[in-house]
């Protein structure tokens, strides 16, 4: 069990350090690389799948049984169906409130695995399929896989820390989504545009000018829905999905009355 | 039979990487319109065939969106004036910004070149959803991932099921005589829907237990994770310095490297499990062709990009014209579109005679299937009268 864990752990530790650099290139592409700007997260798409994939197939196989596996599926298709809804309508996004509250209960690589595929899944029935879906699956992974890493809390206090943490993701979400599909946006050449001459410094200086140009209104809507959707139905989603994983486990030990760190 | 989902995708992914490396305007649309006469001869009727409408309005809007912030912030460049914004200056905090100013036909044809290369890139993905049929594209995935795309089918099917849940949930408030629509009756059709999807996901894992799934899982094969992780580390590290530094021959080679091991090492991780495909769809050398004509259009662009037009001969000058991919905006030149270009849109089109366009779907064909006319009751003892 430890080392199963241990592998889990590891492989999404590689997670983690691939996508902080696959979200980060304008800190660091330089001109003399003779790469432009909009080649770069295309690049970058080619290789986050093999990852993604590597990640995926630690989390889930061989790991995961039926049960988890039928809760996966049915969640990402309660996602899946909810994203179209909201899609364009000013950040409201109802998403995000699912993988929270998913990952709270299963755990992180639980709430990873739901992320990713319920970005893909969302991505085949819309057909969304392109360079940018690996950056969404990587992202959602993650706001999956840090809910399930929150501190141990309950009653009211939980649903103000899955609330705040609601937040804080949507406008994390948005700004590394933005930051690596900045000059998609808006090209190049312009005072705001990414500029490999000038420095990683003076880049973020235009990214936040560029941020709250164009897509503040869309991070806050997403942060505020995230907010009030786990506040208003955090708490019995929460019971409903505790209860279906007490049921899911007849097979638990008696000393996990915790079902939130299980996996 | 229809073609194989990954050989759309090799095509319009090879033509991509072929429009990423040009800005001419004249070869980017001559593109685009190929592009899309195959995706309108070679579509399905699926309801994912309808998406290359919403790419090309993506493709406008991004088209659109940079020729504004172009406009509104200025940046000039050339002398070509075309007209005069009035300016506004912004605060401290927005160092080196100006809204409005000069704006002139070489910044704004600039801005016009790129944001249609990045249109008819998107345009190129349309294509591919639009054509791929992306169930059948799934089946082909790495035995590794076998859970994952399990859960990903799983989600496919059952979202339709939901969408009928949530009908019956509102059709039994109705009868309760609760009919009204605020913000809060979102939440009594909300959670019977969630908890109905949550028994319906215990009762599919007893189904699938019942079956034995799940009872050939082991531990992958060890050693398979390191692989995987160093390679993986070896590919960002690649990617890493193919940004940032001009070593590109180490770089692309540690990233070629790691994507290689990292493709083997998933493979070593499927061979636990021993999954076979319900009715394979074959890669025949149609699929060959086409994933060829696609890559054979990248070959062509990108080896332009690479000649040095001062070795060739004048003849094939002419012919080849490398200068040709990248239009100069200032000074205004109009874009040239030397043979080899019509050439490379050609290749484009070749899935055309590769293919034959999918016969409609046809529930008349079912209704007359000698087979199936059998199977049915005779009730039609007397002929229809004719007035009905």
């Amino acid at each position: 069990m430890t080392s199963q864990q241990g592998r889990i752990s590891l492989a999404v530790a590689v997670a983690i350090v691939v996508g902080a650099v696959a979200f980060a290139w304008p800190l660091f592409l330089r001109p003399e690389s003779g790469m432009r700007p909009e080649q770069a997260p295309i690049v970058f798409a080619f290789v986050l799948p093999l990852v993604l994939a590597m990640v995926l197939s630690e989390v889930a196989g061989g790991r995961m049984d039926a049960r988890q596996l039928a809760m996966l599926g049915v969640l990402a298709a309660v996602g899946t169906i909810l994203r179209p809804l909201s899609a364009g309508t000013a950040g409201f996004e109802l998403i995000f409130f699912i993988l929270i509250l998913a990952g709270r209960v299963y755990g992180a690589g639980f709430g990873f695995a739901l992320g990713a595929i319920t970005l893909f899944t969302s991505a085949l029935i819309t057909s969304g399929v392109g360079p940018w879906l690996p950056y969404q699956m990587l992202s959602a992974g993650f706001v999956g896989l840090f809910a399930g890493l929150l501190p141990r809390a309950t009653g009211k206090a939980e649903i103000w820390l899955l609330a705040g943490y609601g937040m804080v993701s949507a406008f994390a979400y948005g700004w590394v989504m933005d930051f690596s599909f900045w000059p998609f946006g808006i090209g190049s050449g312009t005072p705001i545009s990414f500029d490999p001459n000038i420095g990683p410094l003076e880049n973020l200086h235009r990214f936040v000018l560029y941020n709250i140009a164009t897509s503040m209104g869309w991070n806050l809507g997403r942060a505020l829905t995230n907010a009030a959707l786990i506040a208003l139905v955090g708490p019995s989603l929460l019971r409903l999905l505790r209860r279906s994983a007490r049921r899911a486990e007849f097979t638990a030990a008696f000393d996990e009355p915790a079902v939130h760190d299980s996996r | 039979m229809s073609l194989h989902p990954w050989a759309w995708w090799c095509w319009a992914i090879s033509i991509g990487i072929a429009v990423n490396a040009t800005t001419n305007p004249l070869l980017l649309l001559l593109i685009a319109t190929a592009v899309v006469v195959v995706v309108m001869l070679r579509r399905s009727d699926a309801p994912w065939a309808k998406s290359v409408r919403v790419y090309l309005m993506l493709a406008l809007f991004v088209i659109v969106m940079r020729l504004f912030f172009r406009i509104l912030l200025g940046g000039a460049q050339g002398e070509t004036v075309l007209f005069t914004l009035p300016s506004i200056p912004l605060p401290d905090w927005a160092a080196g910004i100006q809204l409005g100013g000069v704006v002139t036909a070489e910044a704004v044809l600039t801005t016009l070149y790129e944001s249609l290369r990045l249109a008819v890139m998107l345009l190129c993905i349309g294509a591919a959803n639009a054509l791929a049929n992306p169930r059948q594209a799934l089946r082909s995935v790495p035995a590794a991932l076998y859970e994952a795309s399990t859960a990903v089918v799983i989600a496919l099917s059952v979202a339709p099921q939901l969408i009928e849940s949530i009908q019956r949930v509102r059709r039994a408030r109705r009868l309760r005589g609760d009919s009204t629509t605020s913000l809060r009756s979102m939440g009594t059709i909300a959670m019977p829907v969630l908890a109905d999807a949550i028994e319906r996901s215990l009762s599919l894992a007893a189904g699938m237990e019942s079956r034995g799934f799940a009872r050939t899982s082991g531990l992958p094969t060890k050693g398979t994770l390191p692989v995987m992780l160093v390679s993986s580390m070896a590919a960002t590290l690649g990617v890493f310095l193919l940004l940032s530094t001009d070593f590109w021959q180490l770089s692309l080679g540690l990233m070629l490297l790691g994507m290689l091991g990292a493709g083997l090492g998933l493979r070593a991780a499927g061979a636990r499990l021993r999954v076979t495909t319900y009715r394979p769809h074959p890669w025949r050398s149609t699929e060959t062709l086409v994933a060829l004509s696609g890559a054979l259009v990248a070959l062509i662009v990108l080896g332009l990009g690479w000649i040095d037009p001062n070795t060739l001969s004048p003849a094939l000058l002419a012919l080849l014209d490398p200068a040709a991919l990248t239009p100069s905006t200032d000074p205004l030149v109009w874009p040239s579109v030397p043979p080899v270009m019509l050439f490379v849109v050609a290749l484009v089109l070749a899935p055309l005679p590769l293919t034959r366009p999918r016969p409609p779907a046809t529930v008349e064909s079912t209704r007359n299937d000698t087979r199936v006319r059998v199977l049915r009751p005779r009730t039609h003892a007397e002929p229809e009268p004719t007035w009905r």
